[in-house]
């Protein structure tokens, strides 16, 4: 059982660093990077304290947005989904992408106290 | 004086309790003092003429003279001016006042008070020469007059104009047809104000209401009409006026005293008034209540009073009625005493008849019927909580204190059984107040108890030592017990030290120091527990923690380096560079917004930036698109 585990998960890197374009392997990057980010306050809160909760849950919720706005712009942008987003390029995806963080930015910078 | 009687006056001018079941109650009136107050205000030296005519007048309607009657008589002489209407009248009605006392009038002056009765002059002109005439005993043609006088009353129509036109009118011939003007009386009583139901006045104040009403009765007299006000308008027109006690002008107290004189002698509306004389008390030991009797005006020696009926307060049980009251000198007396009421209050519902004028002959007045109390059958005694001996009964008889001292501990009670009687009559009386106290002859410590009556009425008090722990402290000791009794209708209140009883707590629950409760001395201080500020973690570990978060952003840079982040495509078109420092800049504003701004101001930079950047990154992306 080990054995297979660990063969699939070699598969799919190899997979993953043949088939997949550069572009999206930055943006995955860049997500991996939020999520530990996130993880990261997460075990902060559990191990020290909730106080100041505000700033707990501002950044929280930082993380958790930007990873999924990040998730929403890797589907538009992936040239396998092309028929799914007929009208969006991929410009407009990243412009949707930057305009939709700063958002989420300046709710959390309200927040973070 | 044969035993205890009830006496009341009746006299002329206000009321002062209630009337009949509907009129309102009469609440103001003159008295003895206020009258004088009233005839000191009017006996001032006289200022000028007007001020003459105010007090010499005034005085006449009180019924009484100026002092010195030929100085005012010169007075008037040497201050009249012949070629003023004002100073015409003033000095012709103080001189119809005076006794002998003339002044000639002058042909001129005749045609100027002629001349000034006309359409073109005001009412209060008017009002002066016709009264001047009139006062000088000139002839006076009442028809042009009263033509005069009804045109210019059309023309002013305030309340003051109307009052003079009142008062020009009974100057005037009953030949000429002053129905006009007596009308005008049921105007002006419905222009009065209701307040509260009490008081009926002009808003322009009380000196208007007295002269409307002096002016109503003089021409209601004149013509031989009744004057078309009803028995509770007058009743508050006179609380209004008689309200006011102080006089601060003479012309005030010259219109409350016009009020007064027509209100004792006009043909038509007599106000009574029913006082009783001294408080309204009777007792076997003051029978007679000392008659207050009104002094502006004779009492009504040809009225005849008469008690309705005496009812009592609490049982509305008729006591007496029909009963008229005697004339004794200036008082009218009722013998109450001999009905033999029971103590307590009474209603009583007078009527004052005999001249059909009377209004508000109709008064209810409470009396309080008082006695003596006495105390029988106190029986003081212990009882054994086990009921195993008898209990030992001691009688005392008030005013003595008993001999020896009674114990109340934990096995055995202390009671106390008294009754109380009326001393005159022998019934049963349930006074008010009946207290049992107990004093600590070494703390100063004092409890007192209510008796309660039982069904026979008769008075029982107990001292059960474990229930009554607690209103003592339970402090033991010796305590001097009194008896109070009170009632608003005992004349003899009684406070009697009773005995001495010892009082035995249980020991354990004695209080090591007996505190006295002062309510007075300081409390003890509140310490104020303010908020605690959260536990926040040491300084290390939150730097550390930033520290680490970075590391995230690290290992990015590191990932973006390997997997090859192009940046050679890096065009600088001026779009592109515009973009990305207006990106920049909306994050550097993100930082600002943290530190220093509030949410509008950000909003309001966030827009002019983020509307740079969009254009610019518009046009960038466009190209990109482009290019691809």
């Amino acid at each position: 059982a080990g054995g297979s585990v660990g063969s699939v998960v070699r598969r799919f890197l190899a997979e993953y660093g043949s088939g997949t374009p550069s572009r999206l392997k930055l943006l995955d990057a860049y997500l991996l990077y939020v999520l530990l980010t996130g993880a990261l306050q997460f075990g902060y809160c559990l191990g020290v304290g909730t106080f100041p909760f505000n700033s707990f849950l501002s950044g929280f919720i930082s993380a958790v947005g930007s990873f999924i706005l990040g998730v929403c712009l890797r589907i538009q942008i992936n040239p396998q989904n092309k028929g799914e987003f007929q009208g969006i390029s991929p410009e407009r995806a990243f412009a949707d992408f930057l305009f939709a963080n700063t958002i989420l930015h300046l709710v959390v910078i309200n927040f973070v106290g | 004086s044969a035993g205890p009687r009830l006496r009341l006056a009746a006299a002329l001018n206000l009321l002062l309790l209630l009337a009949g079941a509907q009129a309102p109650a009469p609440s103001h009136r003159l008295t003895a003092r206020d009258l004088a107050r009233l005839r000191a205000a009017l006996e001032r030296p006289f200022a000028d003429l007007q001020a003459a005519f105010y007090s010499i007048v005034g005085l006449d309607s009180l019924g009484a003279r100026v002092a010195d009657e030929k100085a005012a008589c010169n007075f008037i002489k040497s201050h009249v001016d012949s070629s003023s209407v004002d100073s015409l009248f003033y000095a012709a009605q103080s001189i119809r006042v005076l006794s002998g006392c003339e002044v000639t009038v002058s042909n001129e002056t005749r045609e100027l008070l002629l001349a000034a009765v006309s359409e073109d002059s005001s009412v209060t002109q008017i009002f002066h020469a016709v009264g001047a005439l009139n006062g000088f005993g000139l002839p006076l043609a009442s028809q042009e007059a009263l033509s005069a006088l009804t045109a210019r009353l059309s023309k002013e129509e305030n309340v003051l104009a109307t009052i003079q036109a009142l008062e020009t009118a009974s100057y005037l011939s009953q030949q000429a047809d002053l129905s006009g003007i007596v009308e005008e009386i049921e105007d002006l009583v419905a222009r009065l104000d209701d307040l509260g139901g009490v008081y009926l006045q002009f808003e322009e104040g009380i000196e208007t209401t007295a002269l409307f009403v002096a002016a109503a009765y003089k021409l209601s007299d004149h013509v031989g009409t009744e004057p078309a006000m009803k028995e509770d308008q007058i009743i508050q027109l006179m609380n209004a006026i008689f309200s006011k006690k102080n006089f601060e002008t003479l012309s005030e107290a010259f219109s409350v005293a016009c009020a007064a004189g027509s209100l004792s002698r006009n043909r038509y509306h007599l106000p009574v008034v029913i006082v009783p004389d001294g408080p309204a008390a009777v007792s076997h030991h003051q029978p007679v209540l000392k008659a207050m009797t009104d002094v502006m005006s004779q009492p009504l020696t040809q009225a005849s009073v008469k008690l309705d009926y005496a009812k009592s307060a609490s049982s509305k049980a008729t006591v007496l009625q029909q009963t008229a009251f005697a004339l004794s000198g200036d008082i009218f007396e009722l013998n109450f005493m001999n009905v033999k009421p029971a103590s307590g209050y009474y209603d009583f519902s007078i009527s004052v008849d005999g001249d059909k004028r009377f209004i508000a002959n109709k008064v209810e007045l409470k009396v309080k019927v008082s006695t003596e109390v006495g105390i029988t059958n106190v029986d003081l005694s212990t009882v054994d909580k086990d009921q195993s001996i008898a209990p030992k009964t001691t009688r005392v008889a008030y005013p003595a204190k008993a001999k020896g001292s009674f114990t109340a501990d934990s096995h055995q009670n202390f009671a106390l059984s008294f009754q109380l009687i009326d001393a005159n009559s022998g019934a049963e009386l349930i006074p008010h107040q009946t207290f049992v106290r107990l004093h600590n002859q070494k703390t100063g410590q004092e409890v007192v108890f209510v008796a309660e009556p039982d069904s026979k009425n008769v008075y029982k008090f107990e001292l059960d030592t474990s229930e009554r722990k607690t209103e003592f402290d339970s402090a033991s000791g010796t305590y001097t017990l009194y008896l109070i009794i009170g009632d608003a209708t005992l004349e003899n209140p009684i406070l009697w030290n009773v005995a001495d009883v010892v009082i035995k707590f249980p020991e354990e629950d004695a209080p090591s120091t007996v505190q006295s409760k002062n309510l007075f001395v300081p409390k003890p201080e509140i310490q104020h527990l303010f908020r605690e500020p959260e536990k926040r973690p040491p300084t290390v570990v939150s730097n550390t923690f930033t520290a680490l978060i970075l590391s995230p952003l690290l290992l990015l840079l590191i990932l973006w380096i390997k997997i090859g982040a192009n940046i050679s495509n890096f065009s600088f078109a001026p779009s592109t560079i515009v973009f990305h420092l207006g990106h920049a800049a909306m994050l550097g504003l993100m930082y600002v917004y943290w530190t220093q701004l509030n949410m509008f101001q950000t909003l309001k930079y966030l827009a002019i930036l983020g509307g740079v950047t969009f254009l610019a990154g518009n046009r960038m992306l466009a190209q990109k698109a482009v290019k691809r």
